[in-house]
Order: C-alpha cells, then sequence, then structure tokens
C-alpha cells in the first residue's frame, strides 16, 4: 500500500497536538492529525480540565445556596438528578469537541483516529478500524499526554477505586470517599463529591496539599477543605487496599501507626505519568529521561532531529496552556523561524474553593534560589467587591525585585483568581513594574483592584489598607 | 535542516548577505552567528537555530534573500548530545568571553576604528532575570540574533523597546561601515506639516506600504548614484514594419508581438558586448560583480504604484516565449500576484512609457543594478538619409547610468550598440523562432 505523505504528522490530538496541527496548517504546511480517540480535545477537553469546571461550576451553586441562608435569602434542599448533571457535563464536552472538528476541516487538516506507533524515524504506522496505514513525514510532533498514575497496589480491577478520568464520570455519589492524594486533581475532584453531599476523608502522604504552591496561597484551601471535607489528614500513607463486598478496605498509617478504614469508593489522584509505551519509540532515536518523559531541547525537540515532542509527554508543568504555548514553538522551530521555550511564563491555575493562581516566580523559590525579593500583600478583607460578594478569604502578592521595582512574580488566592491573573502574566512578560500596576486605573468595584492596591501597598500607600512599612526611597 | 531566513522585521522581506561567517564542514553551535543580513535598515547578525555540521551554503556574499529563503543546510545533532555539548560551549563561550573583553564583539569588530567603540553595555539583574522587554520586543531580537543584554532601554528601569532595538542595531551599523572616523551627520530636519487647506479645500489619504517603499528606494538610489542620462534616438522604421509583417503570424499562435520584447531582446546584445552595464557595485568589499545571466527588470505601472518584475534569461529565450511570458507577467504585476522572488535578482532595467507618450526622460537606477533604459513615445520625424529628407519613425532612448562604475564613453557605445541593435534586426531572428 501507497504510504501517506505529508509535511508534518501531530500524533494525539489535545491542546498541545490540535494547536501544534492548526498553526503548522496555517503556516502553509500540510498535518495529518492522529489520535486513537475519535473525539478531538485530548484528557483536556474530555476527561480533565473541562469536565472537571463543569462539575465545580455546578456544584458551587450548592455552596452559594446555602451560605445565602445568612445573607438573608434561603433555598430548599436540593435536588440533585446525577443523570441530567452528567449529560449537561458531557454536551459541553460534545460541543467543544464538534467545534474542534470542524476548524480542522476548515484548515484542511487530516484527522486519522487510531493507534500511533513509529516504525522509524521517518515512518508512522497507524491502526485504524480500515486496517493499517503508513505515513511517511518530514516532522513528527509526538503529544500524546499523560494518564493517571495508579500504583499497582491500588489497581484492584474494582470500579470503587476511580482516577479521574472515572470520577468525573459521577456513576453515583459515594456516602463516604476517600481521596488519595492532595494535589490539585484530589481538591478539585474532592470539592465536587464533597459539594454533591459524599463524605470526603483526603489524604496527603507529605505535610501539606497542595505541595509547592505558595504557602500564604494554600492556606486559605486549607480553611475551606477542613470545612467541606470531613478529614484532611496530612502525612498519612495509603498501606493497603482490598475489596471488601461493596466497599473498599484501606489500610492508613501515620504517625507509626496504622488504622483500617472502610469507604464506598476511592478516588486515587497521586500524580500523572506520560503515554510513551507502546509507541515504538524504539524505533527511533527519541530518549527518554528518567522519570519517562520525552527528553527535548528548548526548540521542543527530540534526540531525533525529525521528531519533536511537547506537552505532559515531556514533563514539567503538566498544563493544557503550556503544551499550546509549546505547539507554537515546535511548528515554528520547523517552519525555520527562530523560536525558543526560553523565558515563558506559564501561569498555572488550581480551581479549588477559593482558586489559587499565580505565575512567574514565587517566594518560596525565590528563597530557593537566593534571589533578594520584597514582597507585598494586599488582603482581600480590606477589598470592598470581595465584602460584596462574601469572600473576604483571598490574597493578592506580588514578588518584585526591590532595585528596579520589577515585578517578577504574582500570586493570588481568591474567588475568580484564575480570571485574575492574566493581568500578572501580562505584567511580567512586559517587565513592568510596580509602579506601572499602581499608576494603572482599575475599574472600582471589581477584585482587579487587589492587585494595584497590592502594588501601591509596596509603595507605602494603599488606599483601603495600612501598608506596615513605608518603603525607602532608593538613593 | 535547512537554515532559513527568518522574519527580519516588520515590512522588511529581503535582505543582502552581508557576510558569512562559517564554511562548509564547519561545526557550530546553536546561536552561534553564521552570517550577517543587511536590510534596508540595519546590517543584523543572524544566529544558528540548532548546532550542527555546516554541509552546504546556499548563498553568497550580496545575495538577495527574501525571508523563508534557505540560507545554509545543517547536519543536525540530536537535543541530548547537544545538551551535553552545550555544556562544553557554555564554558567555551565564557572563556571567549573572557578574551574578548573590552574588545569589540563579532560584528562590532568588523571595522570598528578607534574611538567609536560604544560605550560596553550590559543589563545585569540581581535575580538573574533578563532584561525588561516585551514579548513582541523579546521574539523579534530572537530573530535578528540580537542579546538584549547589551541593548540599552530607554524606558523607566531601563526597559526595552522596538525603538532601542532598532538604534542599537543602526549604532552596530555605523560601527561596521564606518570607514574612518564618524562624519559630522547634519542633524536631519524634522519633517513638518503644512496646513494646505487654508488655501482651498484638500483631501488626505495615507500612504501605502508600496508607496513608502518605492520612496524610500528611489531616495536611495537617487542620493547614493552618481546617475548621467544618456540620450539618443533609434530608427525603428524598418522593426515596426516587421512587427507588422509578422504579428499576425504570432497572433494566431496566442502571442500578442509587442514592441518591450524587441528592446529586451536588443538590450541583452548591448549588454553582452558592454557587461559592466549588467553589473553591480559591491559597496561593502569594494568589487565589482558581473553576472553572466541576464534577467531584466520591466517597470509596470499598477494601481499601487511602480513594480518592476524580473524576467529571467532573457538571453535564452525566444521573441515568441518572451512575449507570452512578459504578457503574463504583467498582467499579474498588475494583479499583485507576483512573487517576491519575482521581484528580485534583476540585471538591467527597462522602463517603457512609449504606450503612454512623451519623449525622453530620466529614469532612476534600480539599484543595485547600475543602468537602466527609460524608453519614450516613436514619432514620425524628418531624417536626413542619403541626402534626402524623409519621414521615419524615431524612438527617444534614455540611458541612466551610474558614474561610479561606468564613464560617459561606455555610456555613447552602450546606446550606439543598443540603437543599431534596433534599427537593423534581423527579420531572419523573427522568423528564426516562429517554429
Amino acid at each position: 500500500m501507497e504510504p501517506l505523505k505529508t509535511d508534518i504528522v501531530v500524533v494525539g490530538a489535545g491542546p498541545g497536538g490540535y494547536a501544534a496541527a492548526f498553526y503548522a496548517a496555517d503556516k502553509g504546511k500540510k498535518v495529518i492529525l492522529v489520535d486513537r480517540e475519535k473525539r478531538l480535545g485530548g484528557v483536556c477537553l474530555n476527561c480533565g480540565c473541562i469536565p472537571s469546571k463543569a462539575l465545580l461550576h455546578a456544584t458551587q451553586l450548592i455552596r452559594e445556596a446555602s451560605e445565602s441562608h445568612e445573607r438573608g435569602i434561603s433555598f430548599v434542599q436540593p435536588k440533585i438528578s446525577l443523570g441530567k448533571l452528567r449529560s449537561w457535563k458531557n454536551s459541553v464536552v460534545e460541543k467543544l469537541s464538534q467545534g474542534l472538528s470542524g476548524l480542522c476541516q476548515k484548515r484542511g487538516v487530516e484527522f486519522l483516529q487510531g493507534r500511533a506507533h513509529f516504525q522509524d524515524s521517518q515512518t508512522l504506522r497507524v491502526e485504524t478500524s480500515e486496517g493499517q496505514k503508513f505515513i511517511t513525514y518530514e516532522k513528527a510532533i509526538i503529544a500524546v499526554g499523560s494518564k493517571p498514575a495508579i500504583p499497582p497496589a491500588f489497581d484492584l480491577g474494582n470500579k470503587r477505586v476511580m482516577t479521574s478520568t472515572e470520577a468525573l464520570e459521577i456513576e453515583e455519589i459515594p456516602k463516604n470517599l476517600l481521596v488519595v492524594g492532595g494535589g490539585y486533581i484530589g481538591m478539585e475532584l474532592g470539592t465536587v463529591y464533597a459539594m454533591l453531599g459524599s463524605s470526603v476523608v483526603l489524604t496527603e502522604a507529605l505535610s501539606s496539599i497542595l505541595v509547592g504552591v505558595d504557602t500564604d496561597l494554600v492556606r486559605p484551601v486549607m480553611r475551606y477543605a477542613e470545612k467541606a471535607f470531613k478529614a484532611v489528614r496530612l502525612n498519612t500513607k495509603v498501606v493497603k487496599m482490598a475489596t471488601s463486598g461493596k466497599q473498599i478496605k484501606v489500610v492508613l498509617a501515620a504517625d507509626g501507626k496504622q488504622k483500617e478504614e472502610m469507604y464506598d469508593r476511592v478516588l486515587v489522584s497521586v500524580g500523572r505519568v506520560p503515554n510513551c509505551k507502546d509507541l515504538g519509540l524504539e524505533d527511533t532515536k527519541v530518549t527518554l529521561d528518567d522519570k519517562g518523559f520525552i527528553q527535548v531541547n528548548s526548540q521542543m525537540q527530540t534526540s531525533d532531529p525529525s521528531i519533536y515532542a511537547l506537552g505532559d509527554v515531556v514533563g514539567g508543568a503538566l498544563l493544557a496552556h503550556k503544551a499550546s504555548k509549546e505547539a507554537r514553538v515546535a511548528v515554528e522551530a520547523i517552519i525555520g523561524e527562530s523560536s525558543a521555550f526560553e523565558n515563558v511564563i506559564i501561569p498555572a491555575v488550581v480551581f479549588t474553593d477559593p482558586e489559587v493562581a499565580w505565575c512567574g516566580l514565587t517566594e518560596a523559590e525565590a528563597k530557593e534560589k537566593g534571589i533578594k525579593v520584597q514582597v507585598a500583600r494586599f488582603p482581600w478583607a480590606a477589598s470592598g467587591r470581595a465584602m460584596t460578594l462574601d469572600r473576604p478569604d483571598g490574597l493578592t502578592k506580588l514578588i518584585i525585585e526591590p532595585e528596579s521595582e520589577r515585578v517578577l512574580g504574582v500570586g493570588i488566592v481568591g474567588t475568580g483568581a484564575g480570571e485574575l491573573i492574566s493581568e500578572g502574566v501580562l505584567a511580567v512578560e512586559m517587565g513592568a513594574t510596580a509602579r506601572d500596576i499602581a499608576e494603572s486605573v482599575h475599574p472600582h468595584p471589581t477584585l482587579s483592584e487587589t492587585l494595584m492596591e497590592c502594588a501601591e501597598v509596596f509603595y507605602g500607600y494603599p488606599t483601603h489598607t495600612v501598608a506596615q512599612k513605608k518603603r525607602t526611597p532608593l538613593p | 535542516m535547512d537554515v532559513r531566513v527568518p522574519r527580519l522585521a516588520e515590512g522588511v522581506e529581503s535582505a543582502t548577505v552581508a557576510n558569512i561567517l562559517v564554511a562548509p564542514g564547519d561545526r557550530i553551535e546553536k546561536d552561534q552567528v553564521i552570517l550577517e543580513l543587511e536590510t534596508e535598515k540595519a546590517v543584523g547578525p543572524i544566529p544558528s537555530p540548532a548546532s550542527g555540521e555546516v554541509t552546504k551554503i546556499h548563498v553568497k556574499q550580496g545575495d538577495e534573500v527574501a525571508v523563508g529563503q534557505v540560507l545554509m543546510t545543517l547536519a543536525e545533532q540530536g537535543a541530548v548530545e547537544k545538551a551535553a555539548q552545550d555544556e562544553k560551549s557554555k564554558r567555551r563561550a565564557v572563556q571567549r568571553k573572557t578574551a574578548q573583553q573590552g574588545a569589540p564583539q563579532q560584528s562590532e569588530k568588523l571595522a570598528a576604528p578607534e574611538g567609536l567603540q560604544p560605550e560596553p553595555y550590559r543589563y545585569e539583574s540581581r535575580s538573574g532575570f533578563p532584561p525588561p522587554a516585551s514579548p513582541s520586543v523579546r521574539k523579534i531580537a530572537r530573530e535578528l540574533g540580537i542579546d538584549l543584554t547589551r541593548v540599552k532601554g530607554s524606558e523607566a528601569e531601563g526597559r526595552i523597546t522596538l525603538g532601542d532595538i532598532k538604534a542599537h542595531i543602526e549604532q552596530l551599523q555605523q560601527i561596521a561601515s564606518a570607514p574612518g572616523p564618524a562624519p559630522e551627520k547634519a542633524p536631519k530636519a524634522t519633517p513638518t506639516s503644512a496646513d494646505f487647506s487654508r488655501w482651498g479645500s484638500i483631501q488626505k489619504k495615507r500612504i501605502s506600504t508600496t508607496r513608502r517603499t518605492i520612496g524610500q528606494r528611489m531616495y536611495d538610489s537617487w542620493s547614493t548614484i552618481p546617475h548621467i542620462t544618456q540620450m539618443d534616438e533609434a530608427d525603428i522604421t524598418e522593426l515596426m514594419e516587421l512587427i507588422k509583417k509578422h504579428g499576425p503570424s504570432y497572433e494566431k499562435k496566442g502571442a500578442r508581438l509587442t514592441f518591450t520584447p524587441f528592446a529586451l531582446k536588443a538590450a541583452v546584445t548591448a549588454l553582452k558586448k558592454y557587461p559592466i552595464f549588467n553589473s553591480s557595485l559591491d559597496e561593502a568589499t569594494e568589487e565589482i560583480v558581473y553576472k553572466q545571466y541576464y534577467h531584466l527588470g520591466v517597470a509596470v505601472d499598477t494601481e499601487a504604484g511602480l513594480i518592476v518584475p524580473v524576467l529571467r534569461d532573457v538571453d535564452k529565450k525566444s521573441l515568441s516565449d518572451l512575449s507570452a511570458e512578459l504578457n503574463k507577467l504583467v498582467e499579474r504585476t498588475r494583479q499583485r500576484k507576483v512573487s517576491l522572488e519575482e521581484l528580485q535578482g534583476g540585471t538591467f532595467t527597462i522602463s517603457n512609457q512609449g504606450g503612454i507618450g512623451g519623449s525622453h526622460f530620466t529614469p532612476i537606477i534600480n539599484k543595485p543594478e547600475v543602468a537602466v533604459l527609460g524608453l519614450g513615445r516613436a514619432a514620425l520625424k524628418p531624417v536626413v538619409k542619403n541626402g534626402k529628407i524623409e519621414a521615419r519613425l524615431m524612438l527617444p532612448l534614455a540611458l541612466s547610468y551610474d558614474h561610479r562604475v561606468i564613464d560617459g564613453a561606455d555610456a555613447a557605445r552602450f546606446v550606439r550598440e543598443l540603437t543599431q541593435a534596433l534599427v537593423s534586426f534581423k527579420e531572419a531572428d523573427l522568423k528564426l523562432i516562429q517554429r
């Protein structure tokens, strides 16, 4: 059979893969996009960012309705139809996915559903429902993403032990849910189930939830989790799991003591692993690092000159928008433009309640690297808007280089932090100074004012709070 | 992997290869400067996008290159092998830097005369962050291979703007091209606008990019080349009769026989005899570059303004082929469908105003060419032939040339040759290529 010929083949149709395919097509390249799923969008769209945000939005109302009582507006107990909730969530995913298919067709990107396997550095074999197809290409881009990690000891073959993929299907609302792992996935999905009425226990092996996130920003989330969850157990390890009738028997260890507990369901959210296996990479010159991620240079090129890789499969922050940016870099590198993934500010958002968002340098990172910074904090208790929203549990902070007054990092915790962080990204990318932010008028009353007032804190004259220490002008 | 001409700047589509700093077989590091490109605005170093071995260089010094064109081919190394080397090269770079401390850098060292060195500037941040600049400015700097830590930012806290990069490049270029101590430049008068509405009603229209480019090129050519225009007249009575005679048979083949292809052919005859007219002056190396090909530009009057597409290998094409190709090229130019490449590589230009009218005019040379031929409208004139006055069809010719490389006597000879080629165009040539 005559192999298909193309300029670029992209393996994986998630936010990294489709971004690369579309961009390459827009730049005039002939592109084939391969994914083993029929639906475009990858994990992010089908069983990650999008469905989880749909569920978080839907269930958020439950909390708001109950708190509303204090403000003089009361509702009756909500009735939950899981079937309807699920089909609404699925309709959101379906609409977005169809949108992508349309964008694909409009650009003339050929989509091929099937499992991809590299024959050598120049040939890809795809097992489609119509049999094998061979593609010869100038360059290949691997963007096959990652999947939830599940330690063998937890893999009981019991549907009551879920990863995020199954948890998003909300088959039932378990009475007792154990969430293993206090990272962002465990926190977000734990929140969804807690809102729906599950009694949630969250365990984390380390000493804090959201490990790696600025402690100032984690604090309000922890405070909320302690209220919403039955328990948050830090420094606690899951030793063993076993099926026990319609429940899961879990052995937990903390402080050197073990105890046994029964749960209706368990959500394992202990991290994600790259989907590098079964791609036939051993028949190319692509190399992996010791954690199994594909090694690339700053142009996203692997050790095999004709193969590029991006997104979760190359490691770093496993974030959709990181993958999309890497897609731009890879395509630009392939078509000969000078481009590199260097000094790129990748913001991160955790959609807990309250949300956490940050970008650029963090306070902890500055300390670790010995970078002298000055930190300005603005508590949301001083924000009129936060008060009207009845959510004063937020904080905005700026990490500033003292000599130049340049903003190196921004951290926000509070409702809607994810929407606020982009101003921080722009500031850091533009090399803005705290003065630039302070001098830009922010509308009142909005949460965005907290960024302006935080910059004013740095100079010692915020309107709605009192700066602790006046900044001494530099000589 | 192919190293291509990066996007240079807003509106800049092409550049000239100013210097090639590597040779085939060289092992080069990523970001090593491999050549320097000169645009209308500046000389910029081009860093290598990858490490590897130079297998082929596709351009030579003085070549006009377009954005996206292949400059050289690299045999690449994979990323990991490279990572190990990067460490080494970093160390080497540090050594180099220490060795060069105080000495001007690569592009600056070309001809930097004493006392003209810029103050060595380097941005330093205690946090180790790159100098503040917007993402778009950083992208352009990367494409041009400009190290932002060496660019002085003009905004608060040293923020670098696009203007700062331009100023930096201009400074580098000045140093690179200054032949001696920098001449005192007269301050350029700031353009002022007058209020013409004081004397009557007016209408304003912003000039187009094409217009601006034409303006820049014309100004550049006119102000840097000492132009002389040699004028003459050619008796084309017989040639026009030939065209009348053979026109219909060409028409049958779908080719409209017009005068311009004959002028192109006659020009090639003269260019072959006087190759200096088919040359360029390389101002940087002070060399005259004789071209052994005859690519002739034809000035086309379009709605957007003057555009000069190039007909390749005019010497090798038959009259009928030339006619057909010319008609198509003119049509596509009017529709703005010609590619950048089709506008480049000309060796001589013809501007035929015959279709519109007028007599002699003084055309401006299409730099880096050295001569241009302007044709006016042929008119019946009384001519003394064999002691008798006859009405002959006379074509006004005007040849502008670059007096830096061509002298008046050569110009007179060239025009004589050209006129002769038109006057005594052999009917056989016309028939021969009829096939």
